[in-house]
């Protein structure tokens, strides 16, 4: 056995107290936090936008025009740098777990639900209680906006903005092949004989139909075309609370509590023959694989002429207009139609966080960034379709065109089933299932069958995850 | 030949006296111990909070559901079941080997043929401009690197298939089929990387005496078997440095196939960081991304040991 003398006894003790105090000291403190970096905690109303949705002089006008109607609230506008939205909810979760979370958080389409099953706080209290001064908001909104911000029946955001998918013609390129201006009710097969006459015309570096694999605009609008989705669609019981209040009979027929995307239906016979369509246009070089469809160099390609069609929304007008494309070198049109002319779309508003101390503040922030002065000056730039449909005006489309821009609210309008994009709080995993099955799908006709029944598989698993 | 090294035979344990007999460290041995410890601090308490604890934390998340928003709840080894029956797992596993063995073998053998060749005769300034312009893509951002070769890449605007249509070749799928893909990600790595091993090799060139290469010229040795004799025995320590890192680095290789390819067509670019950062930040599922974290972190050990060990039968140390 082994002997300590008194000495290192003693040592070995004083080693012992002291590693014991400073362990019990550092265990009294208080978790630190993001919130102790002085300045983060200083008492603002913290609203996190997308910080490439606005630019700076617009994240300013925000902030300065709600602090002349409120003095009182100190605000502070958090740009968040962020790709796309899944980079931006990744980045505001981020926050959230080092206990930083923004009182409001700007909320598109794909993570409405996620965040309000997870984070967020219904409305409908506050816009009971405000009906009155809400009235003018919701006459000029259209229901389904509406509605694609709603989960289980509870408002959860009042839509700022919104983007369908439209088809963009590049009108240099349509002289070039002769065609004329495709009619509104243009058809899946007008479409691809467009797309043959722009390639019989056209050198070997011009791709007729250009496409980027994503939720919004890629596959989706022509499984909505050929009347089918990803997952089973249905709607919530509930709302009527607020369609009773707001929306006059004839325009709130029909709608429920919000959507519910349940079980996936991707073995469906009309998903496999939307897929087969694309993979027959990839066959025939009418249109850029899935992976090759790259958003950022979207705007080069379509306005030198290298590209013929390619769907977008209102968004791109901005685009289109800010890379120097003249308001007749494009046009928009409705996306054709298949079995039907459904078309998606993307919404977006604030949503309000259940961790917010300041939740009556945080309300009279989203009653201002919904007002229409507020979102005229906000989207001058024409780098979105906003949601107040009297806002789209000739005006607003004359110097940046398109000629057509009544199509962009035209899709709610003409559409009533229009509706938004797939998007359960799973959001993440199905559109990340969604993406990789579509690259292996389109590989060839004889692909899809089998890569659609392991997409099918994934999203059951998917789906069958909490959230 | 007297050598005046210390002997690296270390004396018997037994002759040690006991602890209790060992005379007390004088009070400057004792300030000397202190300073040093002092000194060793800084980095010793960096790697513990930046290293040792990050890794202790993703251990121990392993064995938790956590979704950022909820609070973790104990989940065993559920995580760790589920990353050995997830096939996208598994794939990104395979993924990231045949990767790192191409990646790897390509940035070096690129490396050693670029330091011979400046290593041999031709101008200071000229050797100097290889140098500087052989190392300059490592010091730029993958990320960006990333960005400009998808355009150059592009399948339809891309430059690269333009400038093969220039000599008559159809375009080609850099990203849009699954061997294009890997191949053209490890094409943008090794441009990248093989900088880095190159300025290791033309430091270690620069070591090798010029007698043994006069000695072998002396018994006839032409140039390639004096690479094959000389320079690569004497170097093999280098290579064994650049080896392992390089190994380390593409174990965990991101941007590149994050960027250029999105882990498609399919999973055919999918690498393990990749799926890690997916299952974590976009799936909300950190025990399991740290499950991942860990068996890749395992892997990258057991490689290394596995090298370490080779080189006692391949490395030569002068």
């Amino acid at each position: 056995m082994h002997h300590f003398e008194r000495r290192a006894l003693l040592r070995y003790g004083a080693y012992g107290a002291g590693a014991a105090a400073l362990a019990g000291t550092a265990a009294s403190w208080d978790r630190l936090t993001g919130a102790d970096i002085p300045g983060r905690n200083d008492g603002s109303l913290v609203v996190a936008t997308l910080g490439s949705a606005f630019d700076q002089a617009a994240v300013r006008f925000l902030g300065e025009g709600f602090r002349e109607l409120h003095p009182d609230i100190k605000l502070r506008v958090n740009a968040v740098q962020a790709v796309d939205w899944s980079d931006f909810f990744a980045k505001i979760l981020t926050q959230i777990a080092a206990g930083t979370a923004p009182d409001l958080v700007y909320v598109a389409t794909e993570g409405v639900q996620l965040f309000a099953q997870r984070l967020g706080v219904p409305l409908d209290r506050w816009v009971k209680r405000d009906a009155a001064e809400l009235r003018e908001y919701f006459s000029d909104v259209h229901p389904s906006l509406v509605e694609s911000m709603m989960y289980e029946g509870s408002l959860y955001q009042l839509p700022v903005e919104f983007n369908a998918a439209d088809i963009y013609l590049n009108r240099q390129v349509l002289r070039r092949a002769g065609a004329d201006f495709p009619p509104p009710d243009w058809t899946r097969d007008d479409f691809t004989d467009l797309l043959r006459r722009m390639k019989r015309t056209s050198d070997s570096h011009f791709t007729p139909y250009f496409w980027t694999n994503r939720l919004w605009g890629g596959v989706v609008p022509w499984l909505f075309a050929n009347g089918t989705n990803l997952l089973a669609e249905s709607k919530a019981p509930g709302g009527d609370w607020l369609w009773d209040s707001f929306y006059p009979a004839g325009r709130r027929q029909g709608r429920g509590g919000g959507f519910r995307w349940t079980t996936p239906q991707v073995t469906d016979e009309r998903v496999e023959e939307a897929y087969e369509y694309l993979a027959s246009l990839i066959r025939d070089g009418l249109c850029t694989r899935p992976e090759g469809g790259n958003g950022n160099n979207l705007v080069g390609v379509f306005s030198t002429g290298r590209v013929g069609v390619t769907p977008a929304g209102g968004f791109w007008a901005g685009g289109l207009s800010l890379a120097g494309m003249k308001p007749t070198g494009y046009d928009v049109q409705y996306f054709p139609r298949w079995r039907t002319q459904r078309h998606q779309f993307g919404a977006a508003g604030y949503a309000m966080l259940r961790t917010s101390k300041r939740q009556d503040e945080a309300w009279e922030f989203i009653k201002y960034a919904a007002r229409k002065d507020t979102l005229t000056r906000l989207f001058r730039a024409n780098q979105t379709t906003p949601a107040r449909r009297s806002m789209l005006t000739a005006e607003r489309y004359r110097e940046s065109g398109p000629k057509h821009w009544e199509a962009f609210y035209g899709t709610l309008d003409q559409f009533p089933d229009t509706g938004p994009i797939p998007a359960p709080p799973q959001v993440a995993g199905v559109e990340q299932v969604l993406l990789k099955h579509t690259g292996t799908a389109l590989a060839s006709p004889r692909s899809v069958r089998p890569a659609l029944r392991r997409l099918q598989r994934d999203l059951e698993k998917t789906m069958e995850r909490d959230a | 030949m007297t050598s005046t090294q210390a002997p690296t035979v270390r004396p018997d344990r037994a002759a040690d006296p006991p602890a209790g007999d060992r005379p007390r460290p004088s009070a400057r041995e004792r300030g000397a111990r202190l300073l040093a410890a002092l000194f060793l601090a800084p980095t010793i308490v960096g790697i513990v909070v930046f290293t040792v604890v990050p890794i202790a934390g993703s251990v121990v998340l392993s064995l938790f559901h956590w979704n950022v928003i909820d609070s973790p709840r104990f989940a065993g080894t559920a995580n760790y079941r589920e990353a050995f029956t997830d096939s996208t797992v598994l794939v990104s596993f395979g993924n990231t080997l045949v990767f790192m063995v191409l990646a790897v073998v390509s940035q070096l053998l690129i490396a050693l043929i670029l330091a011979l060749a400046v290593n041999g005769r031709m101008p200071v300034w000229l050797r100097s401009a290889f140098r500087s312009a052989f190392f300059f893509p490592l010091v730029l951002s993958a990320a960006s690197i990333s960005v400009v070769m998808k355009y150059l890449f592009n399948q339809d605007f891309g430059v690269v298939n333009w400038l093969l249509g220039l000599v008559g070749i159809a375009p080609v799928p850099w990203l849009t089929s699954e061997n294009g893909a890997m191949a053209a990600v490890i094409l943008v790595y090794v441009w990248q990387q093989f900088g880095f091993s190159f300025l290791l090799f033309v430091g270690g060139l620069n070591n090798i005496p010029k007698e043994m290469h006069e000695a072998a010229s002396l018994d006839g040795a032409t140039g390639l078997r004096k690479h094959l004799h000389v320079t690569l025995p004497l170097l093999s320590p280098t290579l064994l440095v650049a080896s392992v890192v390089g190994i380390i680095n593409a174990l965990q290789v991101f941007e590149q196939p994050y960027v250029l390819t999105n882990g498609g067509p399919g999973d055919s670019t999918r690498t393990v960081v990749m799926v890690i950062y997916e299952t974590a930040f976009e799936q909300l599922r950190f025990g399991t991304a740290s499950a991942v974290g860990v068996l890749l972190f395992v892997l990258i050990m057991a490689v290394t040991a596995f090298q370490f060990r080779l080189s006692r039968r391949f490395v030569h140390y002068q």
